[in-house]
């Protein structure tokens, strides 16, 4: 069924969360280079599914890698272009990172800068899994063997939650008793029993006391003094406060909230390097040096114990993030919780891995996630399922999806704005419900007719009609249009210019003269 | 005619008339193109070439007057006088100078190439015959007799090899001539080392098989109801011999260092070898006697020689294996 | 499967391959003529009366005479009850079982200096160089490992043996310079340093005793002797282990998963210490049955050369007999050492692999 544009409708006036200009993506391998991504432009926006479509080997893992920074260099690199994760140019300093000479097809040599490199790794660390999560066609590939599921998910709360987490164990801590008896009262005022028991949960999740929920429900239930109840969950916290640690917390919190202070200058740092404005320059900096002194000076004796005593100081933030693992782990719905979390991934079905692959890229709360053919490799079944869950989160959560598929019913089923890609171009950009009904590029075409109807589910599997001719190589890839081999309409200057992706109706763009003379300059 | 290919299975990159030869092609480009793994083809073949000289034309080698009766000869003991040190006068025999018995190390070394080499080859290349048969058959049937080869190859693996080289070769020794049957010494420890050499291969092949057994291609030959044997000779066996010629490359360098190293442990001299033997480790071992007095050239030079052969032939199969494998194609 | 069922199957397998090595031997020992085995059993300098006699007496005690599965029977038993046969050449005289006894400590202990040797430095380094393919360091690993890897290990000893053994006084490996000679410690269990007094020796090897006694003077003389051996066979034993490790991070460092942790914004230093070197050294574990392998076979040259009265050179020692006259060669003393070389490699192996099992959760099905 194709999803409904109502969303975006909305998007008018929305800046996109991700925004990909002209990408350049190539590999220099042994027998030549890969022009695996010749200027691919897209956006997509906050709360909707983008899906990119197009046959195996078109460039879409390359994309959405790229989209990371993740292309593995040796062999690939990104040459150029701007990726813009919540308006961060996040590759805006390619050619400080490396020099590539092309001597010949076969022989180029890159100078890469290691200082360069390191920055730039520093600080898309914190955006990576923070702000965008990705997923992958194999879960069981992209799952560490050795460690346990749970492991895999708290590392990422612990890399990119450790303030929310010191917060709640802090609420904890200070728990005063106005705010039990607001809880209370809210209680109180509510009739319906889930309702209720979900307040109870909230409660006790920020105030991380979750092991007092069932005594806290019971305790509400079986009583009516306020005043008592209100006593009762003070002392039930109280009692069990882990008072030692609490100056380790604050400081911990302190130490991190600092770190982030860094990020956050630094970032400040880069994007006033690239304005070339010197004066922010050296406000950044100067202040940049001023936060790494009193970090060298307050927090050095925290950081060996850090390193030492890392178990003993984080005992706490331990139980927390496994409890958030647990969470993640129910909203995915996995069966057993208790047990998948300290399951290795090779006892997991493929689906239970796919589903803790997404609980784990939903850890750290992004607001993007990237999901590269994530069903593929699973059965029809459990590929619903795994449909249902990222839409649900795209709903529940307004979580923007970049989908990527090769199966254009799953594409009907999920997504709200398509592009089409064709050998390391997108060739066409609209609607779902537009490129069903009226495509108008002559690849897409020949897409859409080699479906079944669209509105009839799952029958992909019958024998498509098919486009004349075979997927070029992307190392000498055609002139031009690179579908000018395989297009019944080629003209001439197909061979010769390259179209560009132009807006031929509203929201609507097409790469191909037939619909506009707009050529891509060289 | 048009080929039509379904868009959404990946097509055939290009059209070839014949892939194997293309790839065959496309693996010496690659090979030449690597430059250190040319090195080492370069290395190993001027090697080989030297050995195959001194087969067919063994008088390359030029003896001069002083060790004509030496080299080659049977029944010479070292006439006790002190090596000469490496010269440039005097002709390239004195070149790397000479040994204790004084004879000239240069020309030792190169005619110790054919034995070493050319034993090692048949060693290899025997062994690496019965290993994929044994293998191939083994993996493909499955049960019982590959369950037995298994082990026989676990125990072949539980036994250091110089070790299991040196006894074969002695208890051999004894067993041939008990049946009265002529055999020279270079044969016993080739006898040998190939009796320990084949499960190595054995095993490699095995798992290979292992893997193509459950390809669809196998599964569709299985199918179409050939006949288990044919089925090995025509699928197995061919998808086999491009790993197993990387381990032939990457062995040939090991036995020619147990071969010798058997050499240097005095073996030799128990199956009747003599001293004047051109043999790499049987010439390092002469030179044993001259080290504490100083004289280092005896030993030294014939080492790095070895060396050199060695360390060529594994950065050939080193490069050899990464051009073969099928994740650095692309 | 539960660990526990998978050492139990590996037992169980292990079985069949120990009857198949002893098997072995036994071809061995059955492939010689039944004289020249006959004439090992029997003590030469004696009478020909006594010879006789003696012969007699072996021609029963190995079933001879008998259909060959009652001699295989026969040789199990033997094996059972430590009788080995015996054997009579330069270094030792006596039982086999005994001169293993004997002269195990010495090689073991070059071995255990050499893996702890190897493995501190293999470690650190191949995990450097892997994490950085195609720098300098790596090249410089590379060619290193290679040379070791491809070097003929008795030219090596040779060449430390001229280089150190000559001018550096103190480091001339030539035989442990206790009471003199042979390898008489074992026997009396009791060493006698050379201010004459004597202690007990609980592991039989040199310097640990020394060590244990706290006899610094004769630790330091111990050690001594230990260097040269040990960095020979280190050489090859490390070349091969960074070889391994190496190409253990960069296999690791492009998996898929490895991606995953970068996409989740593990920074670049837990991803290398958490994800790829843990991943990439578990598979190392099982080539430590190889290296053992090479390392004893090493231990042959590497104590022919240091004149070591190891295990190594007793499995020599069985086959130049005691002239170094081919007729002489000790068939049990050498069908004796290849058996119990194979054991200690299958045991080896066997430890490798629960120790695996038990570390990767994966071999557990
Ligand atoms: N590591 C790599 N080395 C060389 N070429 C690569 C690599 N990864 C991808 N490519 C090339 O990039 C192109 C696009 O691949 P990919 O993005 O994986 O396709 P898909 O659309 O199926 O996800 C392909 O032609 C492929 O050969
Ligand atoms: S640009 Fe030309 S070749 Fe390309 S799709 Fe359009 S008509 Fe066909
Ligand atoms: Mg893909």
């Amino acid at each position: 069924m194709i999803v409904e544009e109502s969303k975006t409708e909305k998007k008018k006036n929305l800046k996109p969360y991700v925004e990909v200009k002209d990408l350049v993506t190539q590999f220099f391998t042994s027998r030549g280079i890969v022009k695996a991504l010749d200027k691919v432009s897209f956006s997509v926006y906050p709360g909707e599914i983008y899906g990119l479509v197009g046959e195996s080997g078109c460039g879409k893992s390359v994309t959405s890698t790229s989209v990371m920074d993740l292309i593995p260099d040796p062999p690939g690199r990104i040459i150029s272009g701007e990726i813009y994760i919540d308006g961060f140019n996040i590759i805006a300093d390619l050619n400080k990172m490396a020099r590539i000479k092309i001597k010949s097809e076969t022989d180029v040599r890159i100078r890469r800068y290691k200082k360069a490199i390191k920055r730039h790794n520093n600080v898309l660390s914190k955006i990576r899994g923070d702000k965008i999560a990705m997923i992958f066609q194999e879960p069981f590939l992209a799952l560490n063997p050795t460690m346990t599921i749970g492991d895999q998910i708290m590392e990422v709360i612990m890399l990119h939650n450790i303030s929310s987490i010191s917060n709640s164990i802090l609420r904890r801590e200070n728990i005063s008793s106005g705010e039990v008896r607001n809880f209370i009262t809210e209680f109180y005022s509510i009739n319906d029993e889930t309702q209720k028991r979900k307040e109870v949960n909230n409660f006790a999740a920020s105030y991380a006391i979750q092991e007092f929920e069932e005594s806290i429900l019971s305790l509400l239930a079986t009583s009516d003094d306020k005043q008592y109840i209100e006593n009762e969950i003070l002392n039930m916290v109280r009692e069990n406060r882990t008072g030692m640690n609490i100056q380790n917390i604050r400081e911990i919190k302190g130490y991190f909230d600092l770190q982030n202070d860094i990020f956050q200058n630094t970032l400040r740092l880069l994007q006033a390097e690239r304005n070339g404005d010197s004066s922010a320059i050296k406000q950044f900096n100067s202040e940049l040096s001023k936060l790494k002194r009193i970090e060298a000076s307050s927090f050095f004796l925290l950081r060996l114990k850090l390193k030492f005593a890392y178990k003993y100081v984080m005992k706490e933030y331990r139980k927390e993030a496994r409890r958030r693992t647990l969470e993640l782990l129910t909203l995915v719905n996995i069966a057993g919780p208790e047990v998948v979390i300290d399951s290795y991934p090779h006892e997991l079905s493929g689906g239970m891995q796919q589903r803790a692959m997404i609980a784990m890229s939903l850890a750290s709360n992004p607001r993007m996630l990237i999901a590269d053919e994530p069903t593929t490799a699973l059965d029809v079944t459990t590929q619903a399922q795994i449909l249902e869950i990222i839409k649900d989160l795209n709903k529940l959560i307004g979580m923007a999806v970049l989908f990527i598929t090769h199966d254009l019913a799953v594409i009907a089923e999920t997504c709200n704005r398509v592009g089409v890609m064709y050998a390391g171009n997108i060739v066409e950009e609209s609607s779902t419900i537009e490129i069903f009904n009226d495509p108008k590029h002559p690849y897409t075409v020949g897409l859409m007719s080699s479906v079944p109807r669209a509105d009839k589910k799952r029958e992909k599997e019958i024998k498509l009609e098919t486009i004349p001719g075979t997927v070029p190589n992307l190392i000498t890839p055609p002139s031009g249009c690179r579908f000018h081999p395989r297009c019944k309409f080629a003209m001439d200057i197909c061979s010769l210019k390259k179209p560009k992706l132009v807006e031929i109706s509203e929201r609507h763009k097409v790469a191909c003269f037939l619909y506009s003379d707009e050529s891509e300059v060289e | 005619m048009q080929t039509t290919v379904s868009i959404f299975k990946r097509g055939t990159i290009q059209k070839k008339r014949h892939p194997k030869v293309e790839d065959a092609k496309e693996t010496i480009k690659l090979v030449v193109k690597n430059k250190v793994a040319f090195t080492g083809l370069v290395i190993t073949a001027v090697y080989l070439f030297l050995a195959f000289m001194d087969q067919v034309y063994p008088a390359y080698l030029g003896f001069g007057p002083n060790i004509i009766t030496s080299l080659l000869q049977v029944g010479g003991q070292p006439n006790g006088k002190f090596p000469t040190p490496p010269t440039t006068v005097g002709g390239w025999h004195l070149w790397f100078g000479t040994g204790l018995g004084h004879f000239d190390i240069f020309p030792a070394m190169l005619a110790s190439l054919r034995i070493d080499i050319g034993y090692s080859l048949l060693i290899v290349l025997s062994g690496a015959i019965i290993g994929i048969v044994v293998g191939s058959f083994s993996g493909y049937y499955g049960g019982v007799w590959d369950e037995l080869v298994m082990r026989i190859t676990d125990i072949f693996y539980s036994i250091p090899f110089i070790v299991m080289a040196i006894a074969f070769t002695t208890i051999l020794s004894f067993t041939f001539t008990q049946d009265n049957i002529p055999i020279s010494g270079f044969n016993l420890i080739a006898l040998a080392l190939i009796i320990i050499w084949w499960p190595t291969y054995a095993r490699l092949t095995r798992s290979i098989t292992l893997s193509l057994k459950s390809s669809r291609f196998i599964e569709a030959a299985i199918a179409s109801g050939s006949s288990r044997v044919r089925n090995v000779i025509t699928h197995i066996i061919p998808g086999v011999l491009s790993p197993v010629f990387v381990q032939i490359s990457l062995d040939l360098g090991s036995i020619v260092l147990v071969f010798s190293t058997v050499e240097f442990l005095g073996l030799g001299q128990i199956i009747g070898i003599n001293y004047y033997t051109p043999e790499l480790g049987n010439i390092i071992v002469n030179g044993q006697g001259g080290m504490l007095l100083g004289y280092w050239w005896p030993i030294f030079i014939p080492g790095i020689f070895l060396l050199i052969f060695t360390v060529g032939i594994n950065i050939f199969g080193d490069g050899l294996r990464d051009v073969l494998d099928p994740k650095m194609r692309r | 499967m539960e660990l526990k069922y998978y050492i139990i199957r590996r037992l169980l397998v292990l079985i069949p391959t120990i009857i198949g090595l002893l098997l072995l031997t036994f071809i061995l020992l059955r492939a010689i003529p039944v004289n020249d085995l006959i004439a090992n059993y029997v003590n030469q300098k004696a009478t020909p009366a006594e010879k006789a006699l003696e012969k007699q007496q072996a021609i029963t005690l190995l079933g001879l005479g008998q259909p060959l599965p009652v001699q295989f029977f026969t040789y199990l038993t033997d094996v059972a009850n430590g009788n080995l046969g015996n054997m009579y050449s330069a270094y030792y005289n006596g039982g086999v079982l005994r001169g293993i006894e004997l002269f195990l400590p010495v090689t073991l202990e070059i071995a255990i200096f050499t893996v702890i040797f190897s493995v501190l430095i293999s470690i650190p380094l191949g995990t450097f160089i892997g994490s950085r393919p195609n720098s300098v360091s790596d090249s410089v690993g590379r060619v290193f490992s290679l040379i070791f890897y491809a070097m003929p290990i008795f030219w090596l000893a040779l060449m430390l043996q001229y280089a150190f053994g000559k001018n550096l006084l103190f480091l001339g490996s030539y035989g442990l310079p206790i009471n003199g000679q042979g390898f008489p410690i074992q026997q009396v269990g009791f060493v006698h340093n050379h201010t004459g007094y004597s202690y007990s020796v609980p592991t039989h090897m040199l310097f640990i005793d020394a060590v244990l006694n706290l006899d610094f003077p004769l630790a330091v003389v111990a050690f001594e002797h230990l260097i040269l051996p040990v960095l020979t066979l280190s050489m090859t034993v490390l070349a091969g282990l960074l070889r391994f490790i190496r190409a253990g991070m960069v296999d690791t460092s492009n998996q898929e998963y490895i991606k995953t942790a970068r996409a989740k914004g593990v920074p670049e230093k837990l991803v290398l210490k958490r994800h790829i070197r843990k991943n990439a050294l578990l598979p190392s574990v099982t080539v430590i049955g190889l290296l053992v392998a090479g390392l004893l076979g090493g231990a042959v040259v590497v104590e022919d050369i240091f004149q070591i009265t190891g295990l190594g050179r007793l499995s020599l020692a069985a086959i130049t007999g005691t002239s170094g006259n081919g007729a002489n060669i000790q068939f049990f003393g050498v069908a004796g050492t290849v058996l119990f070389f194979g054991l200690i490699l299958m045991l080896t192996n066997l430890i490798v692999d629960i120790v695996y099992a038990f570390l990767d959760p994966r071999i557990r099905y």
